[in-house]
């Protein structure tokens, strides 16, 4: 059971870091600048997994 | 269509390659016969947890809210893939090896002991099938090819056996990393690429973005890995 929910959300860190960035981008696309939803969502989940990486 | 099966070859080569690291470690200890019929309780449970999780996810009326579970979770897979690629490629972290897995598992005192033998086998291959489970539930059902999704894993089993039974030793010149990378680059792609248009955003260049996303994907983390291994940072 613990190897399929590590499977399916990953550990607490890397759950953490997806679920930022999201609220960041769903707060992101209710200003005027939610063009830059498309940039800011690429870049912050491949930043988090270069934290990951390094941690 | 093309692009998902690929990812999902891919990713079950990566996942199946270390499946049959421990089948063929249990099989040298107990036996094929048991190995295999431990391996092929495992592969039951994927198949049912399979049509349980497409049944699930497509029962869901709401597109955007599957759209937006797919991409989250693709997100997950795809930062942890990306980021444990990144780290054996620039050195942060020793590469996996097929081989030394291997022996350990030969250390191991259980696996001389049938019961624990055939358990060993059996979550070895449930967990590392866990994952291929993920991808093709996840891409299946967000394409509509879930058909064409299970197929590519299958396929991808059988190459691996056959490659596996024909050398009887661990698939240790797989290049596990270079695939792992590829795929997390396209996985992360997939992810943020649905998830964003489940938010409601409006990709400019429409499914090419996809392409764009990969590539840039790639190309950074290629960048990182460079940096790592020079340690600039």
């Amino acid at each position: 059971m613990q190897g399929f929910i590590k499977t399916l959300f990953g550990d607490r860190r890397t759950f953490l870091i997806a679920a930022i960035n999201i609220v960041i981008v769903f707060a992101l696309m209710k200003t005027p600048a939610a063009s830059l939803a498309g940039i800011i969502l690429p870049l912050g989940v491949f930043c988090g997994a270069i934290y990951l990486a390094k941690h | 269509m093309i692009g998902t099966v690929v990812t999902i070859f891919l990713t079950a080569t990566v996942e199946w390659v270390e499946a049959f690291t421990i089948l063929l470690a249990v099989a040298l200890s107990i036996g094929w016969p048991r190995a295999l019929a431990a391996g092929l309780a495992a592969l039951a449970t994927l198949a049912v947890l399979t049509s349980i999780g497409s049944i699930a996810l497509g029962h869901i009326g709401n597109l955007r809210l599957l759209q937006f579970l797919v991409g989250f979770f693709l997100i997950l897979f795809g930062m942890r893939w990306l980021g444990k690629a990144i780290a054996r490629g620039g050195g942060l972290k020793k590469l996996h090896d097929e081989t030394a897995e291997f022996e350990s598992l030969m250390g191991r005192a259980e696996i001389h002991e049938t019961r624990a033998a055939f358990m060993i086998a059996f979550n070895g291959v449930l967990l590392e099938g866990l994952e291929v489970w993920l991808i093709v539930v996840a891409l299946g059902v967000q394409t509509q090819h879930t058909l064409a999704a299970g197929a590519a894993a299958l396929v991808s089993l059988l190459v691996v056996l056959g490659a596996g039974f024909a050398i009887h030793r661990p698939l240790a010149t797989v290049p596990e990393n270079t695939i792992k990378f590829t795929v997390g680059c396209g996985i992360l792609a997939f992810g943020t690429f649905w998830t964003l248009q489940a938010l409601g955003y409006h990709w400019p260049l429409g499914d090419t973005a996809l392409l764009a996303l990969f590539g840039c994907n790639i190309a950074a983390g290629l960048g990182v890995m460079q940096l790592y291994k020079l340690q600039i940072i």
